[in-house]
């Protein structure tokens, strides 16, 4: 099963897009549900963003990518 | 103290171009810092503390002030620097880093010096007060005229400095006025929680020597409160706190969430804009009509305007300048 | 917060391993608590003290007045009273209206009471420029710090050892200065420097305060640096073996106790020094590493040692001028192809 990790609409108020600025795991590597696995920044505010459930991280979107709200910047197979 | 009818004018004149002017440096800080904001990028790099609506403090009190007279301004000086007449030129030039600035790009927004009108600042907070003190007493020693203004924010009277420069202010009798302006926030740390007294005019107690709160940002309780400060020191009658309650209606700096702020706030602030109000009372009064208001409001914007193409028209100094005015 | 990703591939930001490491200290031990400007809600301007006023609340997680002076003294009085402080000077260059507190109580309390009193506490202190916030904004002062004696100083070049360090600073009986840089804190607004965001284990651990890392082995010179300066070192070391050449870089990771065995170990091994200080050139770290190879042994070094250092200059607010005065790697192969053709 995949489920995909997006940027939750809720993260920040307004619509400004955010920047990736650090995955915190690995591509390809196992997190658990609710493990903090990127930064998302919005001008200097930081937000972070969990893994929705249990599964293998694969990143589509990279350090540094300008993301929007709904986003889907990587998935999780379990 | 009544202001003039010119008095008038000219305090919202100041306040219309310093506020034009934040707006123009906003949107140009923001160049190359969207979507992803990196502090280093745009025209305008670093840290941008802006003024809005904190202009009334600015223009009622140097309103009162000549070239000659001192002011030492804080880490958010715009305001302050274009009532006291610095350089408007020049000063948006620093801004930019640039040569034609007033320190030939070196100082940038927290660090603008023109002594052509005796106007300082500094970015470390409390650190106006000192000097003020000491011009005040070179004034005094020299035996020549002006007198000496502190700006500070309300975080600044926690500051061991303020406290050590008002008593040697009071203990010299210098000629010195005290000027918080407090927009009630340093950084996200509301004044309730870190400061003893509700309001910090009762400090001057403390140092014998009177202290005067003016509410509601009002312009012209600001000119009156510090025209009276100003004429008492200006006579030799020693120095006052006065403590003026602000806005800031930006950011602490650029890029700040603002999340610490109760909801509601800052659009509550927006609706008493300090400038739109004193708008609408020098029409009520008759002292402005819409054709005059469009007159004053385009040539202060043109006047903004000129000095931004003069920064972005400027050259760099070549890198090694850096090496330069260490020294004189 | 805490995560169960498997081992070694949870990454952390140094402002968020200086985070954990407080949470985890704080968990355990009723003594730490900590107090500075905007460390509260806000998390610390820049994000080391982040979710540790949610976990812990308003009486152990404590924003300050910008009292400087009166906040640091007070740690000062808590830390010999048997609590262990970590108070954040938010801006390294902001101890000039605080100061006295720092040297002549925190670093010299135990020493006056004949080593009876203790002074356990940490102080946090953010460094470094390169993103145009002037000359009141943007000093490293290490060597400030080092020279001055009666306290440890560190300064982490990642999250791992920023981690182990913080740990390490708030379990010792000294007081420790904790220097952090700016553009390796994972503040995306600050430009980040990736290399600092590195795997941390989520379980406590201590790094040994005092204890250089070789983090990259070579034998034809030796490159030395902290915090920052690391990672140009480490650009550097890449740059010059496609040249042929091979770097070693030292992360001293400590000015305070200084692991000058290290140093000389390497030195030894290579024959060449280079020093790489974003603080000023004079009177520094710079000149400390070079003084303290060559008193030991001169006849190690095949040529001259060199620094890149900043210039002793306030720091402009030009991005021209800033970004010409700071050391980075183009500087330190240049030094390299110096010290080769002399
Ligand atoms: C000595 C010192 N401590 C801390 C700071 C960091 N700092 C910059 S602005 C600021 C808040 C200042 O608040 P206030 O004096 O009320 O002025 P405001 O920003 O509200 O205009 C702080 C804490 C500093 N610049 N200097």
């Amino acid at each position: 099963m995949s489920i995909v990790i997006t940027v939750p609409d809720d993260l920040w108020e307004g619509d400004s897009e955010g920047v990736i600025t650090a995955w915190l795991v690995n591509d390809g590597a196992e997190v658990a549900q609710g493990d903090l696995v990127a930064e998302v920044m919005v001008e200097k505010a930081q937000y972070e963003i969990e893994a929705p459930s249990t599964g293998v991280l694969s990143i589509t979107k990279q350090e540094d990518e300008v993301v929007e709200k709904g986003e889907t910047i990587a998935s999780l197979e379990s | 103290m009544q202001p003039t009818t010119e008095q008038r004018l000219w305090m919202y004149r100041h306040m219309v171009l310093s506020r034009y002017l934040e707006e123009r440096i906003e949107s140009l800080y923001m160049e190359g810092k969207t979507p992803v904001f990196n502090m280093a990028k745009g025209p305008i790099p670093g840290e941008m503390h802006l003024s809005n609506g904190q202009e009334p403090c600015a223009v009622g009190v140097c309103a009162h002030l000549d070239p000659e007279d001192i002011v030492t301004a804080t880490h958010r000086p715009h305001h302050i620097a274009v009532a006291k007449g610095v350089d408007l030129d020049a000063m948006v030039a620093e801004i930019f880093g640039k040569a034609t600035g007033l320190a030939g790009g070196r100082g940038g927004h927290m660090h603008l010096f023109d002594a052509k009108v005796n106007f300082s600042c500094s970015g470390i907070i409390g650190e106006g007060l000192g000097p003020a003190v000491g011009a005040a007493l070179s004034r005094k020693l020299q035996g020549k005229p002006g007198v000496a203004v502190a700006f500070m924010g309300e975080g600044a009277a926690n500051q061991g400095a303020f406290h050590e420069a008002l008593n040697l202010a009071a203990v010299w009798q210098l000629p010195v006025v005290f000027v918080i302006e407090d927009n009630a926030w340093g950084i996200s740390v509301a004044k309730q929680a870190s400061t003893a007294v509700p309001r910090n005019d009762r400090r001057a107690a403390a140092y014998d020597m009177p202290g005067v709160h003016v509410a509601d940002n009002d312009v012209e309780a600001i000119f009156s409160a510090a025209g009276e400060a100003i004429a008492r020191v200006r006579e030799g009658q020693g120095p006052t706190l006065i403590e003026i309650e602000t806005a800031r209606l930006a950011g602490h700096f650029m890029g700040d969430g603002e999340d610490y702020r109760p909801k509601g706030e800052k659009e509550g602030l927006k609706q008493r804009d300090p400038i739109p109000r004193y708008r609408k009372q020098l029409l009520d009064a008759g002292l402005l009509d819409d054709a005059s208001d469009d007159t004053l409001v385009e040539g202060a914007h043109a006047r903004v305007e000129a000095a931004i193409r003069f920064a972005q028209d400027s050259e760099f100094l070549p890198p090694e300048a850096a090496l330069e005015a260490v020294f004189v | 917060m805490t995560t169960t990703t498997s081992a070694g591939t949870r990454k952390l930001t140094i402002a968020r391993a200086m985070a954990e490491a407080t949470a985890q200290e704080m968990r355990n031990d009723p003594r730490v608590f900590v107090m500075g400007e905007d460390i509260g809600p806000l998390g610390g301007v820049f994000g080391n003290t982040r979710g540790l006023y949610d976990e812990f609340g308003p009486e152990r997680v404590r924003d300050t007045p910008i009292s400087e002076t009166a906040f640091i003294g007070a740690a000062v009085g808590a830390a010999s009273d048997g609590m262990r402080p970590i108070v954040e000077l938010m801006f390294v260059d902001f101890f000039g209206v605080c100061m006295d507190a720092i040297y002549n109580l925190m670093a010299k309390n135990t020493y006056f009471s004949g080593g009876k009193v203790k002074v356990p506490m940490v102080l946090m202190t953010s460094t470094g420029g390169g993103y145009s916030d002037a000359g009141q904004h943007s000093q490293c002062l290490y060597g400030t710090f080092a020279h001055l004696p009666g306290m440890k100083v560190v300064a982490p070049s990642n999250a791992y050892d920023a981690k182990g360090l913080m740990t390490a600073a708030i379990h010792d009986d000294n007081p420790v200065v904790f220097m952090y840089h700016k553009s390796l804190q994972g503040m995306g607004w600050l430009g980040t420097e990736k290399g600092a965001t590195v795997p941390v284990p989520e379980e406590s651990y201590t790094l040994e305060i005092g204890k250089a890392a070789v983090v990259r082995e070579g034998h034809d010179v030796t490159l030395v640096s902290l915090a920052a300066g690391v990672h140009h070192c480490l650009r550097a070391a890449q740059a010059l073996e496609d040249e042929g050449f091979s770097a070693e870089v030292v992360d001293l990771r400590s000015l305070v106790p200084l692991d000058r065995e290290t140093l000389r170990a390497s030195v030894a091994k290579t024959g060449r020094l280079i020093v790489v200080d974003e603080d000023y050139h004079s009177f520094g770290v710079s000149g400390e590493i070079i003084a303290s190879v060559v008193e030991h042994d001169h006849a190690c070094l095949k040529a001259a040692p060199r620094r890149v250092a900043y210039p002793d200059i306030p720091i402009p607010f030009a991005p021209t001028m800033e970004q010409w005065a700071l050391p980075n790697a183009d500087k330190i192969v240049d030094a390299f192809h110096q010290m080769m053709l002399s």
